[in-house]
């Protein structure tokens, strides 16, 4: 037998026993063949071996064996679908990982994320990916509902698709919301309280729902692992399983809509047959998918290494209500109605009927056509309503409507409660031991012992007697008298006082404010 | 080159810069983490001071110098070198200082020198055994005291702000000068007078002229006040414990400042 088998039979045999295991790891692609679609050549074997992977493999059953060519324009779709399913994988793995070191209680959580800051390497970059992804997760999806909204693609067969699609996009809002929570400082605390406290206003109901949430009448060391289950846990798989069944509807029944001219426009009989022409998912869209994910891995990559970092703001702090508290952004419209009226009309109400309103978008609109021309009342209505969450998400940040007294303004301008602001981010040895008075000391030479000055210093204090004076102009902070008092405190620690004393426009009363700042030098300057 | 070949290349070069970018942001995580670790630091003294003049500065004093009588100072020598043997602690100074913080003391250490607030001595912080605190924010506060070291030791010697000096018309005023003698003493961190201090241990003050000429049949409301602060426990206001109050004022204030201190009293109305 040995005698029997050259070099050549060996080889022979050889490739042969891993072609085949090969075709089995693969579902169905040999060595030529893998080899072909790597360099875009036809298949190798007949049958196609590329369409038998989409009945034999469990990952390829769910795609379709192909897509029709107008189906891939990009200016079309735009990918946002594909991106909203992309930031979702990146969540999953990313959040999975967060999961090892967070610790689900008010003692432990703030503690585990500087924890994961400070003793992990790539901690920091897990969570900036993780933040960035869950934000780019919501634009991705609502303009995703925006696209499919605009070229008419919620019609026929896919009214179904559209409706799991709204269910998605709730998900992936309360996704986002619950994670806000999971950090314990006080931006989360806040944000989630305003949040939570509008299921209070539900009707009847109104005090168990909070209850539900909250776990205790405020939120606590219950209403944290709540949030915590439902965001690692109960929404996760109620997104899993919504996906599947959007996707499965896309991929297996009604595939992803062409542009409305191919279906209704005049085109001719070429151009149409153009448009429906098959590309097949192995190997061209599969690559181009590949490439897409790349593209997306290497911006997130490029933007947490070296632009983006996930905020933290100091220890949850339930006796201190933060002066500007803020919702999340994808939530500043809900502000912005609360604002308007009533808890009750605003908040629960009035969203209610726009969920239903999404929900009920292909029953209402009976319109046949998709092309943009032959729906002007669904179009216009459509823009209309992104302009009024514009505007509603404008009026929902502190900088609308709400009147904070003058003092207090100038100093948490200049000193934020929360994040660095103006004074803070003074370079430490500028801050020169002193009492600085605004109209009083010169302030163009404010350190003379200094070789090279403090500029940084002089045009703080310069911009704190511009708003003081301003105020004092135009009545609000009338015979103000506004000083910066610098002191030494401990070895590498200063105290700083900005204290604005003036007479209270209505009664004369001398009133004063001010705000004590403790500036340690090995501070960050963000 | 088709589409496909395009992305395959394009995509092996973005794989590869993206594990470059991976790998030399690797390489500085260590000093990343260093520094945040600082800055974390830094920030607990922060917030530390912040809390300490809260809570603490009403009896430890503003900068941690202490009170005669009644607080001892955490910004000396002897707190960072003999404390511990003192007490007989044989962990790290700042675990003694977060459990000092969380637990309060029922009774003072050095009671002929720091009695303290009364009973007991000092209260318990911590929000697990009833105080206002967390946890974490005692750990700042003891960040906080700790960085006193370097000043106690005298490694480090901090320019004083120059104090306004007082303008001749409040050094002319009794009841300026008083003012000045009642903030300086401490009497502030206990008693309470609108305007001026803000301490509940003893009793509010906001009154005192006219109540003092009530409370002891024949006697001035200035005798009252006078014999109150030389002896604490003469009269002892119901509801008030004794032996609170330093009964040392007669050597630590001049017959000038006593003189002061009665006027300014006296024009609380």
């Amino acid at each position: 037998m040995i005698k029997s088998l050259n070099f050549q039979d060996l080889r022979q045999k050889a490739m042969e026993a891993i072609d085949n295991r090969v075709r089995i790891i693969t579902a169905g692609l040999g060595l030529q063949e893998l080899r072909a679609l790597m360099r875009g050549d036809p298949p190798t074997e007949r049958p196609n071996p590329r369409y038998k992977v989409h009945t034999t493999s469990f990952l390829f059953h769910i795609r379709p064996r192909y897509y029709q060519r107008a189906s891939t324009i990009f200016a079309h779709t735009f990918h946002l679908g594909f991106f909203t399913a992309f930031f979702f994988f990146v969540e999953t793995f990313t959040g999975l990982i967060l999961m090892v070191y967070y610790v689900p209680s008010p003692e432990g959580a703030y503690a585990s994320i500087l924890e994961l800051m400070s003793n992990v390497p790539y901690g920091q970059m897990l969570r900036d990916m993780h933040r960035l992804g869950a934000e780019a997760m919501v634009i991705f999806s609502a303009l995703h509902m925006l696209r499919t909204y605009l070229t008419g693609s919620y019609k026929g067969d896919r009214t179904f698709t559209w409706l799991t699609g709204v269910g998605l996009l709730g998900i992936t809002l309360f996704l986002s919301f619950s994670g806000y929570l999971l950090p314990w400082d006080q931006l989360a605390y806040w944000a989630v309280t305003i949040g939570t406290s509008m299921a209070e206003a539900a009707p009847m109901v109104g005090n168990e729902l909070n209850l539900l949430l909250r776990g205790a009448p405020d939120i606590g060391a219950g209403g944290l692992l709540r949030f915590y289950l439902g965001h690692v846990i109960l929404l996760p798989l109620a997104a899993i399983l919504l996906i599947s069944v959007h996707y499965y509807k896309v991929a297996r029944e009604h595939s992803i809509s062409l542009p409305a001219r191919f279906e209704e426009g005049n085109v001719s009989k070429d151009e149409e047959k153009d448009a429906k022409q098959r590309i097949d998912i192995i190997p061209d869209l599969l690559t181009h998918e590949i490439f897409l994910t790349v593209l997306g891995i290497f911006f997130l990559v490029i933007a947490t290494a070296y632009f983006y970092h996930a905020p933290l703001e100091t220890h949850a702090n339930p006796q201190q209500t933060p002066l500007d508290t803020k919702a999340p952004w994808y939530f500043w419209w809900l502000q912005g109605m609360l604002k308007l009226g009533d808890k009750t009309l605003m908040g629960i109400i009035i969203p209610t009927i726009i969920v239903g309103l999404l929900v009920a978008v292909p029953y209402i609109d009976r319109n046949p056509h998709r092309s943009f021309f032959k729906r002007p009342i669904a179009v216009s209505l459509g823009i209309l309503g992104v302009l009024v969450l514009v505007v509603l998400s404008y009026m929902g940040t502190p900088e609308y409507g709400i009147a904070t007294p003058a003092a207090t303004r100038i100093l948490q301008d200049l000193a934020p409660e929360e994040g660095t602001g103006p004074l803070r981010a003074i370079p430490y040895d500028q801050l020169q031991q002193g009492v600085y008075e605004v109209n009083v000391t010169e302030a163009d030479n404010l350190c003379p012992g200094l070789d090279f000055g403090c500029p940084e210093l002089e045009a703080v204090f310069a911009e704190y007697g511009e708003r003081v004076n301003e105020a004092m102009e135009d009545g609000r902070l009338p015979d103000a008298q506004a000083v910066l008092l610098i002191e030494e405190w401990q070895a590498g620690l200063k105290k700083i006082t900005p204290r604005i004393v003036w007479s209270d426009p209505d009664t004369g009363e001398t009133k004063t404010y001010e705000r004590h700042i403790f500036l340690h030098q090995n501070r960050v300057g963000e | 080159m088709t589409r496909l070949q395009l992305e395959i290349a394009l995509g092996t070069i973005l794989v590869v810069v993206s594990t470059i970018i991976l790998i030399l942001f690797g390489f500085s995580e260590n000093r990343r983490m260093t520094r945040f670790e600082e800055a974390q630091q830094a920030h607990a003294i922060e917030v530390g001071a912040g809390l300490f003049e809260t809570h603490c500065s009403g009896c430890h004093g503003l900068k941690g110098e202490g009170i005669e009588g009644l607080c001892p100072p955490l910004n000396d020598r002897p707190f960072f070198t003999d404390r511990l043997e003192e007490v007989g602690w044989t962990g790290p100074l700042e675990d003694y200082i977060i459990a000092t913080v969380s637990g309060g003391r029922l009774t003072s250490t050095r009671p002929e020198h720091y009695a303290g607030q009364g009973k007991p001595a000092m209260p318990a912080w911590s929000e697990d055994l009833g105080g206002p605190l967390r946890r974490d924010q005692i750990r700042n506060l003891a960040a906080f005291i700790m960085n006193w070291e370097a000043t106690a030791l005298e490694q480090v010697v901090l320019e004083e702000l120059p104090t306004p000096t007082p303008s001749p018309e409040e050094l002319d005023d009794p009841v300026a000068r008083g003012r000045l003698v009642f903030l300086d003493m401490g009497c502030g961190a206990c008693h309470a007078i609108d305007g001026v201090s803000t301490g509940a241990v003893g009793p509010n003050l906001n009154q005192i002229s006219e109540v003092a000429a009530t409370r002891v049949e024949g006697m001035t409301a200035e005798e009252y006040i006078r014999e109150s602060i030389l002896m604490p426990n003469a009269h002892i206001v119901e509801g008030f414990p004794e032996n609170v109050m330093p009964l040392n004022f007669d050597e630590r204030l001049s017959q000038e400042q006593l003189d002061d201190v009665v006027t300014f009293l006296l024009a609380q109305q």
